[in-house]
């Protein structure tokens, strides 16, 4: 067996193990942090989606992200209705940031997303709503989601208040959850919906305009073909996405372009630059307390990979019993933050391997550049 | 010093020829060795000497592959340095064992594993690296430390630990700095003995760098370097020997025995075979010979011009002096009638010994001035 230099060197001083596992352990859970709510910060904006019962999505081509309300004529629902294959175009409507619920018990005002359909197309996969159908065609009547941030107040099945100056009655919940800018969720029927919020139209009597088209496709039909078949016959102001096309789109657009998502890869980036200059400064500590025992085996044939293998197997362990305690501490620290501010805050496979990579090359890339300066040595100068 | 010792049977284990050596470049560029001449034989303990900045580190770091050569020749264990990629000199120097003056060990691994660290190049196998790790710290009187890590050892165990995994892979060619400079005497007793084992048992050679006079006694041979040249080159067989001769010659018999060894350091063996000519007349004279063994022919030319051999001399002859003295042509050739093994001296430092005593200088001008 190969002397464990590296782990050796890792174990050599306990108080230079405990700071190092410190450092690199505040790095990871500065990445993960960042991470974790970017991740949680791109599954509020998605999460409704993900709940829509359907196959496709029609929506405006304009719409480049979900939040923005781009109602497309209704006239596109009757003519992707027309296509064979599909079995079903619903109506979604929705308002987001512009309705205003009033807190019951305070009375203070908040911006909640409001959706809407005909109780007789449901869109939505949630059973709780699929089991008030019946009620909620009862005028001024809503559903509301108890998964809410606390400053909307305690609701109930029965809770009276106003949706958007005109009063409501709740007539049941359900479990969805806010996303960063909205502080929870309302479900209503179209016709509620109408009545609050208005009609299209010069005076306003229309039918509001769907926001999105949930489109089910019939038993025996590929969803990739009736897409195809629906984007040969629709006009180009909108536009026929796979629900997961629809997700990835959002997912994209909140992640690169919208004012919150980069904030969080940033994030994420200096936590790995801080890593990366603790990992450093620990390792090249010690390589320089021991440039004289490196340059020896420099001179007893030892060639530089061995030198930067050992180096970077010991940047590996740094990585992983610094990563160990980062993710525990993730792990409570998602727990708490997520009760407190209601966000879909979770330690995901997906998560932990992305942080462990970025630990791992974190740790690596600090070695290398730590190692450099051994290379550098010239055993020679032994003597 | 053009000092190469002639060789009848097998490879130095080191040759060096002329080599010279710079640091820096441009107008910083400063020689540190002038054209050294060295060969060294297998089984042979070297003392290499002299004083600070005198270039025997770095002869040593040439020899050792650590330096590219720049000029001149090394071969050391078979193989040119010259020339060689870094990557070959990397490999050159698995076969060779370095001690150097810090015992340089891992703090974080223990006295055996840090001699391991010397084996696991080789490819031994695990068992085996043990049980020779254990041996080699036994021998060196550390078997009941070699689990400890450096810091529970004293200074002097470290550095036999250094020693020990500089010997325990049994290499041909063993380079020392000052290895016994932070050992006690017992210590001190210890590394020394063993590196003197090897040469006697495994036929190593062992080429130390020191000022420790206590392991002069085991060296075979002490060469001293003086501003980047080789001055002396001993082989101590040779120099007591050397003295016996000088001493009964009339030449040098009035010296004090320290000027005698002063001088005897200052040989060279030289070996001829029969008929080569050591000295030929009508040549500038640069050396004179002491004959240690075999018979020389002294010839003259005559009028006719035809040489005849006017008289044969043997051991403990001096011839060539004349020449060196009265600053003339030889006056006769010396060819070796059998092989013969002879002593040089350069005359710069035959001139150096009679300047550096009066009673010399009197004695060479009563025999070769006031009889002319």
């Amino acid at each position: 067996m190969r002397v464990p230099l590296a782990w050796r060197n890792l174990v050599a001083d306990p108080a230079q193990l405990a700071r190092a596992t410190a450092g690199v352990a505040f790095a990871v859970t500065l990445m993960m942090v960042e991470i974790g709510f970017g991740n949680a910060y791109i599954e509020s904006m998605v999460q409704l989606i993900r709940r829509l019962d359907g196959d496709l999505v029609l929506v405006s081509s304009v719409k480049y992200q979900f939040d923005r309300v781009s109602p497309f004529s209704r006239r596109q629902l009757y003519a992707a209705r027309a296509v064979e294959g599909v079995a079903s175009v619903r109506p979604l409507y929705m308002k987001r940031l512009e309705s205003v619920w009033r807190n019951p018990q305070d009375h203070t005002l908040h911006a909640v997303q409001a959706f809407a359909f005909d109780p007789d197309q449901p869109v939505f996969r949630l059973p709780e709503i699929a089991a008030q159908l019946a009620a909620l065609r009862t005028p001024d009547t809503v559903m509301f989601d108890r998964n809410d941030r606390d400053i909307l107040g305690r609701v109930d099945a029965g809770t009276e208040t106003e949706l958007d100056r005109h009063a409501v009655k709740v007539i049941g919940t359900f479990w969805l959850g806010p996303d960063f800018f909205n502080d929870g969720n309302v479900v209503m029927s179209d016709r509620t919906y109408f009545k609050i919020f208005g009609g299209t139209g010069a005076d306003g009597t229309d039918l509001p305009d769907p926001e999105v088209g949930v489109i089910k496709v019939a038993p025996g039909y590929r969803a990739a073909a009736v897409q195809s078949a629906l984007r040969a016959v629709l006009p180009g102001d909108v536009t026929v996405m796979t629900k997961q096309e629809l997700i990835d789109q959002e997912a994209r657009w909140q992640a690169r372009w919208s004012p919150v998502g980069p904030l969080f890869t940033a994030g994420t980036v200096i936590g790995f630059a801080v890593g990366m200059l603790i990992s450093y400064q620990i390792l090249f500590s010690e390589l320089a307390d021991q440039i004289p025992q490196y340059a020896t085996l420099k001179a007893m044939g030892y060639r530089n990979a061995y030198i930067v293998g050992s180096v970077a197997e010991q940047a590996v362990w740094y990585a992983l019993v610094g990563f160990a305690p980062a993710w525990l501490l993730s792990l409570v620290l998602f727990r708490t933050l997520a009760a407190a501010v209601v966000v879909p805050l979770r330690m995901t496979v997906d998560l932990t391997v992305e942080s462990l990579v970025l630990a791992l090359g974190m740790c690596l890339l600090s070695a290398f550049i730590a190692v450099r300066r051994v290379l550098k040595t010239d055993p020679a100068e032994l003597f | 010093m053009d000092g190469a010792i002639d060789r009848t049977n097998g490879e130095p284990v080191v040759r060096v020829d002329r080599v010279s050596h710079f640091f820096g470049d441009g107008d910083s560029r400063n020689q540190v060795l002038f054209r050294n001449c060295i060969s060294i034989d297998a089984g042979q303990l070297v003392i290499l000497t002299g004083p600070s900045g005198s270039g025997k580190t770095t002869l040593l770091s040439l020899i050792g592959a650590l330096r590219s050569v720049q000029d001149g020749a090394i071969r050391v264990l078979g193989q040119e340095l010259a020339g060689l990629p870094p990557a070959a000199l990397v490999s050159m120097r698995r076969n060779i064992g370095f001690i150097f003056q810090a015992h340089n060990l891992f703090e974080s691994l223990t006295a055996l594993e840090n001699v391991k660290m010397a084996m696991q190049l080789t490819g031994m196998p695990a068992r085996e690296m043990r049980a020779r790790g254990v041996e080699m710290l036994e021998r060196l009187g550390l078997g009941h430390r070699v689990g400890y890590l450096p810091r529970a050892l004293s200074g002097g165990q470290r550095q036999r630990v250094a020693v020990a995994r500089a010997v325990v892979s049994r290499p041909k060619l063993v380079l020392a700095d000052e290895p016994t400079a932070a050992l006690d005497k017992e210590s001190s007793s210890v590394v020394i003995s063993l590196l003197k084992r090897m040469t006697v048992e495994d036929g190593a050679t062992v080429i130390i760098v020191t000022h420790d006079n206590r392991i002069l006694d085991l060296a075979d041979r002490i060469v001293n370097m003086v501003d980047g040249s080789i001055v002396s080159d001993v082989t101590l067989h040779d120099a007591i020997r050397i003295c016996e001769l000088l001493r009964a010659t009339d030449l040098f018999k009035q010296l004090t025995p320290a000027e005698i060894t002063n001088i005897a350091e200052k040989m060279t063996r030289r070996v001829f075979r029969a008929d080569d000519v050591i000295i030929r007349e009508g040549d500038p004279g640069d050396l004179l010979f002491l004959i240690g063994s075999g018979e020389v022919d002294v010839s003259q030319r005559g009028p006719d011009g035809r040489s005849a051999v006017v008289a044969t001399v043997g051991t403990g002859r001096v011839i060539g002096e004349r020449a060196l003295i009265v600053d003339e042509p030889r006056n006769a050739t010396c060819a070796a009638a059998t092989e013969v093994e002879a002593f040089s001296l350069a005359k710069a430092d035959f001139i150096a010994a009679i300047e550096g005593s009066a009673s010399f200088k009197n004695q060479i001008q009563s025999i070769y001035f006031q009889r002319q």
